[in-house]
């Protein structure tokens, strides 16, 4: 089973995209602010890692810097908060993202587009 | 301190001096004033009067009178002895009135004597004490200013020590007790606000956890049309019954599926939208528009607003005009957003200037509603509302509407400078260069703002003619900043005429210009 | 005689002491319920603002960041990569390095690839000369200017950044200040809000970062400085900016904007002439003038307040540089005060003749004097063995309790409003110091208030004589000249 780490502080968005995420028999783990998400990536060593740009206590793009030198094969999937701001994006994606999904989302499509990462 | 108090001493004791001395002088010598000064006392101890009649004889009723009792002597007449010198006046008046001829007598322990004996004796009773002068009539009510003027004299000092004294604990007490008083309240008002809070805040945590489980799971497990028919009791499966009469619990649900619905795509939307109905939750929102609070209200059309609640916008409408600033920005916004038939109308009809913050709102809304319908932007131009007209123009650029530069052009020449200000860099940003003319009519207008503002323009829409204004304006008197403005337009306007205006200008201020507006490195400011 | 004129001060200083202490306890409660009131209103509008549409809005003003620079190539850099960072749209970044000796400007060079330009720089607001104007050949890095400059103080710093400034707002900020990323959003958002009012200006509040853990531009841990000093300032600035700001901001009458975090209208800055940089209280003479300048020309407007914490800065836990820096504080409201001495009691300024202006005067310049007046007169009473000394000393024991209240208050209201310093052990540690403050550290802090008006008497930096003769008018600023022979 491959293991999902949600990095997201609305508890509701978390818990809708890990009910999606697992009804695809993917185990998931969720946490709520950056500094916990840190540590998640190497304590629950993810297959792939779901998570927001702002957020309590840490930025989404130094997740990103972490998870990319400590698991540099882990693919990471932003989900933003701050729509399709240029800047966000480019550097997300200069970071070496697998995908960026802006808010508004739809969890179905969050969960083909999982899939298709995972691969 | 010691020579303080000697002096003092010395006061006191020529005072009292002073005092005792003046007691001799208050009796006085001149007969009728020492009979009036004797009305006056009405009684001393010892002393009398009584009235001896030269007459050889008097009437029978005289003699026969009860009060004076008059017996016969040798030369006349003698009454009974009086001691009440207040009733002299009054013993007198028949005597006068009968014209006879008489004396007052004084008697001193029954022996008659004349008036200097009698001041002598007076003068003797007050030295001694024995005797209070009376100085003026006096009345019952008065008594306490008769016994202050008994009591002796002392220095004023430690008296006035003592009266401020008690008017300084008075105001201490009045500061502490209204201290304590607000100081109480205020502590206590906001204990209970921290523990109301942090009560509302657990409760609120504890339903949070409660909603987030169903909630997904029902977003998940049932299809649009299910949920639209869905029975009340399978609702109550999810949320129950009980929890959904609580108004805490109402909010928390309102806010989380508010909160989703901003962050959902697609049938999720739509699904937010049905539950919220079946949750009779569209009722709560309408009601809070009747809120006496501007927050609940601006709450409840932030609601309305999210979740589409056609139905409410009668209501909505009544708060267009709202003199609160959140209010009426929210009912705007809300109006644009939802109204079936984009009428732009009633923005035109607000009475109260734009601020930039409902621009902003308006703006998103505007052109989120643009991309679907067909807006008439052109009614704004025509409220009566100067802020309104300038958003109107504003909006025309932003949402790129060429086609109304058209109408724009035949109102351009006669609205206020402000206005043209605005019309100006429309222009410029949808690059209208048909309106050259008015650019270069608004150059020479000589009013300052405005020329800058045409001067900006001209660098994008202008025309020949433009840059021989602008060079015009550039050989007058123009300050630094005018300068930078006018050059930077010709430069975009004609490069040649640019090159040939600033390369062998005198004018040092030019070649500096000139040299900033070539650097590549300051092209993207 | 002498003894009765002794007597007589005596009890007329009684009288008046008795009337102070009845409005200065009156005056703090009336803050309290009127910061309170604007608190309430202000985390109501916040409920439904979405701060997220000023970022991209075309509409929203442009912003200006002047950060002045001495001597902090230590960390320059990574300041202003964090300035460069803040979520905003339309905003650019100008650090101004006021000659440095150390290695400031060539940090900059190096790091964001500066090259100088032929930038025409015009000098509208008199400042000290400008050696160069840098920008970046990186365009990630557009947003940056870097002005080098001869060495001016941080006024002048700041008017040579005015000169450059393209924005319509300006924000003035000391360049090693945390800044969360949302700051210039929230700034903004008073600017944009008014209708029939112009706001001239928006102050901020400062938040102390002194043992806190700062990541990403904002603090992540709050935990309240080991140092005593440390302790009281945390309270101190509660109270001066949750409490005392937001009241005044309520009746609109706010004369200072801190100089570490203050945003103003560009166009206005530059009409009155721009920073003063011949007094050391320069950011509220810059704010009193640009009132004053408002009511002379009748023009309605505001000075707007931002209560959520958006900035953060290490402050002095030393006692000497503490000291200097209430001395200056000191002689910087002296300064404003006497260079605007038109506006005490000229109903013509209203509320700010009439209210702050005394207030100023009586509460802020004065109170050093006027409480070591007052400490003396009780113990002169004491001495002398008057019985009313005992008044006296429940008026001091009433002034202490106020003190406790005030402070009180506004770490209740802290935790109300934000709730930042969540360990129970660090709010034990704030109400051991709110008890203890006015023995240990109040002392302190009146003699640095009374050293501060001794060295504006003696004309500490040459310019304290020439202010005590003060401008006739807001304008004269401008051609104000030194007159070195006095």
């Amino acid at each position: 089973m491959k293991k999902i780490l949600i990095i997201e502080d609305d508890l509701l968005i978390s818990s809708l995209v890990q009910f999606r995420l697992k009804k695809d028999g993917y185990d998931t783990h969720l946490v709520s602010d950056g500094n916990e998400g840190m540590k998640a990536i190497d304590s629950y060593g993810p297959d792939l890692i779901i998570t927001d740009v702002m957020m309590p206590f840490r930025s989404g793009i130094e997740i990103i810097h972490h998870a990319r030198q400590c698991r540099p094969d882990t693919p990471i999937i932003v989900l933003s908060s701050l729509g399709e701001e240029e800047q966000v994006v480019l550097e997300a994606f200069n970071l070496g993202v697998a995908d960026f999904i802006p808010k508004p989302f739809n969890p179905n499509e969050l969960a083909i587009r999982v899939k298709r990462v995972l691969k | 301190m010691r020579k303080f108090l000697q002096r003092t001493l010395i006061c006191i004791l020529m005072m009292s001096c002073s005092f005792a001395w003046a007691q001799d002088q208050i009796i006085p010598e001149d007969s009728t004033e020492f009979r009036d000064f004797l009305i006056l006392q009405k009684e001393v101890q010892g002393l009398s009067y009584r009235f001896y009649l030269l007459e050889k004889s008097i009437s029978d009723s005289l003699a026969a009178d009860s009060v004076y009792l008059f017996s016969k002597t040798d030369s006349g007449f003698i009454s009974n002895s009086f001691s009440d010198f207040g009733m002299i006046q009054d013993l007198e008046k028949p005597l006068v009135e009968d014209s006879l001829n008489f004396r007052l007598d004084f008697v001193v322990f029954s022996q008659s004597v004349d008036q200097t004996a009698v001041r002598e004796y007076l003068a003797n009773l007050v030295r001694n004490g024995d005797y209070q002068v009376k100085f003026e009539e006096i009345k019952s009510s008065e008594d306490l200013v008769s016994l202050a003027s008994r009591s002796p004299y002392s220095p004023f000092l430690k008296y006035k020590l003592k009266f401020v004294a008690d008017y300084k604990l008075f105001g201490v007490t009045v500061v502490i007790v209204f201290f304590f008083v607000v100081a109480l309240t205020m502590i206590v008002y906001m204990l209970i606000m921290k523990a109301r809070k942090t009560k509302r805040e657990n409760l609120q945590k504890e339903y949070d956890q409660l909603i987030v489980d169903p909630l997904t799971s029902l977003l998940f497990e049932k299809e649009l049309d299910e949920i639209h028919d869905m029975e009340m009791q399978e609702i109550y499966q999810y949320f129950p019954q009980s929890y959904l009469g609580k108004p805490l619990y109402r909010d928390v649900l309102i806010d989380r599926i508010i909160g989703l619905n901003k962050k959902m795509k697609g049938e999720f939307k739509d699904k937010l939208k049905v539950l919220y109905k079946r949750l009779g939750l569209d009722k709560i929102s309408a009601e809070s528009l009747k809120n006496k609070n501007w927050d609940r209200v601006t709450e409840g059309l932030v609601q309305i607003n999210e979740m589409d609640l056609v139905e409410a916008l009668p209501e909505v409408k009544k708060h267009a005009n709202s003199s609160n600033f959140h209010i009426r920005s929210q009912a705007v916004a809300t109006l644009l957003n939802l109204s079936e038939k984009v009428d732009l109308a009633f923005l035109r009809d607000q009475t109260f200037p734009l601020s930039t913050w409902q621009q902003m709102s308006y703006l998103r809304i505007i052109k989120f509603v643009g991309q679907q319908k067909d807006l008439k932007l052109e009614i704004l131009f025509d409220s009566a509302n100067k802020s309104i007209r300038i958003f109107g123009y504003k909006l025309v650029r932003m949402l790129g509407r060429i086609d109304l530069i058209e109408v724009l052009s035949k109102k351009a020449m006669h609205v206020e400078e402000d206005e043209k200000i605005e019309i100006l860099e429309t222009y410029s940003v949808l690059g209208a260069h048909m309106e050259a003319e008015f650019v270069n009519q608004c150059l020479n207008s000589g009013s300052p703002n405005l020329v800058i503002a045409a001067a900006k323009a001209a660098g994008v829409i202008g025309n020949e003619e433009s840059a021989s204004i602008l060079m015009g304006l550039l050989r007058k008197e123009v300050s630094f900043s005018e300068k930078l403005i006018y050059l930077r337009s010709l430069n975009e306007l004609d490069k040649a005429e640019f090159e040939a205006f600033t390369q062998l200008n005198p004018d040092a201020q030019i070649l500096e210009i000139r040299a900033h507006l070539l650097d590549p490195l300051l092209q993207h400011v | 005689m002498y003894s009765f004129l002794f007597y007589l001060i005596l009890e007329i200083l009684g009288v008046l002491f008795l009337i102070l202490s009845f409005s200065v306890i009156a005056i703090y409660l009336i803050l309290m319920v009127l910061s309170a009131l604007e608190m309430r209103d202000y985390l109501r509008k916040n409920r439904f603002a979405d701060y997220g549409d000023i970022i991209t809005s075309p509409i929203a003003p442009g912003v200006s960041i002047l950060a002045p620079a001495f001597n902090e190539g230590k960390n320059i850099v990574q300041n202003v990569q964090s300035l460069l960072s803040l979520h905003y749209g339309k905003f650019e970044v100008i650090v101004i390095n006021d000659g440095s000796k150390d290695d400031t400007l060539q940090k900059l060079i190096e790091s964001f690839e500066l090259e100088k330009t032929n930038y025409a720089y015009n000098p509208e607001i008199e400042a000290k000369p400008v050696r160069g104007i840098y920008k970046s050949r990186n365009l990630s890095y557009r947003r940056l200017i870097v002005i080098d400059k001869e060495n001016g103080g941080k006024a002048d710093a700041l008017n040579t950044g005015i000169n450059i400034a393209g924005m319509e707002i300006l924000a003035c900020i000391d360049v090693d200040c945390i800044l969360s990323s949302e700051s210039i959003s929230r700034m903004v958002r008073p600017f944009m809000e008014e209708t029939n009012r112009k706001v001239i200006a928006v102050g901020g509040v400062i938040g102390i970062a002194n043992n806190c853990d700062v990541q990403d531009g904002t603090v992540t841990t709050y935990r309240v400085p080991e140092s005593t000093l440390g302790k009281f300032q945390v309270i101190e600035y509660f109270r001066a900016f949750l409490m005392g700001r937001m009241a005044w901001a309520r009746i609109n009458g706010l004369m200072l904007i801190s100089g570490a975090f203050g945003f103003f209208k560009r166009d206005l800055v530059r009409a009155v002439g721009g920073y003063f940089p011949k007094t050391v209280g320069e950011d509220m003479e810059l704010v009193v003038r640009m009132r004053r300048y408002m009511e002379e020309q009748q023009i309605p407007y505001k000075v707007g307040f931002v209560p959520d914490p958006l900035c953060w800065t290490e402050v002095p836990e030393s006692e000497e540089v503490l000291s200097r820096q209430r001395n200056r504080w000191m002689r910087g409201t002296i300064e404003t005060l006497q260079l605007h001495q038109a506006m005490r009691l000229n109903p013509k300024y209203r509320v700010l003749g009439m209210i702050s202006y005394p207030f100023w005067s009586i509460f802020e310049k004065s109170a050093p004097i006027l409480e070591t007046v007052g400490l003396l007169y009780t113990l002169t009473l004491l001495v002398l063995g008057d019985f009313s000394a005992i008044y006296f000393f429940a008026l001091l024991a009433l002034m202490y309790l106020l003190s406790l209240l005030v402070s009180s208050f506004s770490v209740l209201y802290e935790q109300i409003a934000f709730n930042h310093y969540k360990d129970k052990k660090d709010l034990r540690k704030l109400i051991w110091m709110i008890i203890t403050e006015p023995f240990l550290v109040h002392p302190k802090v009146i003699l640095w208030g009374l050293r501060g008006h001794l060295d504006f008497i003696k004309g500490k930096g040459g310019w304290g004589s020439m202010i005590r003769t003060g401008f006739k008018k807001a304008e004269d600023k401008k051609n104000f000249k030194p007159e070195s022979a006095s």
